[in-house]
């Protein structure tokens, strides 16, 4: 009985050792934990700007998208949206970012750049889908009022219709904001230095697998487990807002 | 002031309006009744093209409206239109609610528009409710405020399609107050409605519709007393 709890008092403390002694390899010696804050830097650099032109363009897109001609036959804008947007969610994002890269920007491009571009495309024919769904869901009966009142078709988007919707499509577009941030992992196809890329590199240097890639995974987790609770943070003030 | 000549519109295959002619002339208050599916919502709705009519002509004031070449904007900003679900613009405040199309269409100054908006409140009884938001309000006081809403651009004709139709019982009264006090003031009004009690005060004219054609219109006195057409007859013993 004795020697049996000996045993595990001793094998403890040696269990823990090596897992230290792994830490401090993968984060601690040689500065890695610059090269880390350096990796997530690139990822929230890369997703924030990615993110705005999504919103930018993914708008633009959508508005297209629904434009009609007098006589409600789709224009040529609206065809180009469409095929545009079934191409882009029709690909994998990694590949159309090594297309961009290699086949399409000169050779001089920035990584960093090329990886931006890629993604706001990407990002920007989901966003499209939401704001398009989320101009429909309004009701026709506030762009009927819009226009009784005598105000152009553009007057009621702007002040009427993309209001509400933008409304309605907050939470949608927070959470498209988060596959996002995941997404920009294969930025490292095209060498770009992003946390994933650095963990990957961090694993080559110490040929130890396990403690720099949960530890990026927990890294990730966190930033997605903090914007989601801004995300419900939003949520529930929106509700708040409809019951007033 | 409004003159149709042969309107009809399809949705589809289905005709719901088969060859109407009318005139409404300035002051008059012409109520539409019949029943549902005859195509009294639609030919409202064709009056300022928020429907567009399959062939016909609309002029209004001496303009023919249906001339694809004329801008139906400015058309819109003279004619008023209440709708059956009332239609506030939920993002906005009730002041913003009124104010905004005279505004952004620089009709008025925003201060003139302000102005103008708190004493239409002010006559609807609602000028407490003008920095509230269209889901704080109740349907009556939604429709009053839609009523003010349409008034706000000075139009010269009203169209009110079934304004009360949507609105519990206890608030289709206030609706209808609001109604006849403009009724009173001259407005010239053509109203879509259920309310017999309404055509009856207030109408100068009753007009009858069954299967998208007019089938009788007359005096109202005349409208309840003697009705001519088995059909009209036979709606109005069931709707009174």
């Amino acid at each position: 009985m004795n020697l049996y709890f000996s045993t595990i008092a001793l094998a403890m403390p040696s269990w823990m050792e090596s897992i230290k002694q792994d830490f401090y390899i993968s984060f601690i010696s040689n500065d890695r934990y610059i090269v880390f804050a350096k990796g997530l830097l690139m990822t929230l650099r890369l997703t924030f700007f990615a993110a705005i032109f999504g919103i930018i363009f993914g708008v633009l897109f959508a508005l297209m998208k629904l434009s009609r001609t007098k006589k409600g036959k789709r224009t040529v804008f609206s065809v180009f949206a469409s095929i545009y947007i079934d191409v882009i969610r029709g690909t994998p994002a990694v590949l159309q970012l090594l297309i961009l890269y290699f086949a399409v920007l000169p050779a001089t491009a920035s990584k960093e750049l090329a990886a931006v571009i890629a993604f706001s495309i990407n990002s920007s024919a989901y966003v499209a889908e939401i704001v398009r769904a989320g101009i429909q869901a309004v009701d026709h009966g506030q762009t009927e009022a819009g226009r009784s009142l005598g105000l152009s078709q553009r007057q009621t988007m702007t002040y009427i219709v993309i209001p509400q919707a933008m409304k309605n499509i907050l939470p949608a577009l927070v959470n498209e904001f988060i596959v996002l941030l995941k997404e920009t992992a294969v930025a490292g196809y095209i060498g770009v230095m992003d946390l994933t890329k650095v963990s990957d590199f961090v694993v080559s240097r110490t040929f130890i697998a396990f403690m720099p890639l949960i530890g990026t995974a927990v890294i990730y987790f966190t930033i997605v487990k903090i914007l989601s609770f801004f995300l419900g943070k939003l949520e529930r003030r929106l509700r708040q807002s409809d019951s007033r | 002031m409004i003159r149709v000549e042969n309107l009809t519109k399809n949705f589809g295959s289905l005709e719901v309006l088969k060859g109407i002619n009318y005139e409404i002339k300035k002051g008059e208050k012409i109520v539409v009744v019949g029943p549902s599916g005859s195509g009294k919502s639609t030919f409202l709705r064709c009056l300022n093209l928020l429907e567009k009519p399959t062939s016909g002509k609309i002029w209004f004031e001496d303009q023919l409206i249906t001339d694809p070449k004329v801008n139906i904007d400015k058309i819109r900003t003279q004619v008023g239109m209440v709708f059956q679900q009332f239609n506030l613009f939920n993002n906005l405040k009730v002041l913003d609610n009124i104010t905004l199309a005279p505004v952004k269409l620089k009709l008025q100054t925003k201060e003139e528009a302000q102005e103008n908006a708190m004493r239409l409140l002010e006559r609807v009884g609602l000028s407490d409710k003008a920095y509230a938001y269209p889901s704080q309000l109740s349907g009556g006081q939604k429709q009053r405020i839609a009523i003010v809403r349409s008034l706000a651009m000075n139009p010269k004709v009203m169209l009110f399609d079934e304004p009360t139709s949507a609105l519990d019982p206890e608030m289709v009264g206030e609706v209808l107050y609001v109604m006849r006090e403009l009724a009173e003031s001259g407005m010239t009004m053509f109203v879509v409605t259920h309310e017999m009690g309404f055509a009856r005060e207030v109408a100068t004219r009753v007009v009858f519709m069954d299967e998208g054609q007019i089938v009788e219109e007359k005096t109202p006195d005349e409208f309840f007393t003697n009705p001519e057409s088995p059909r009209l007859r036979d709606f109005l013993a069931r709707v009174l």
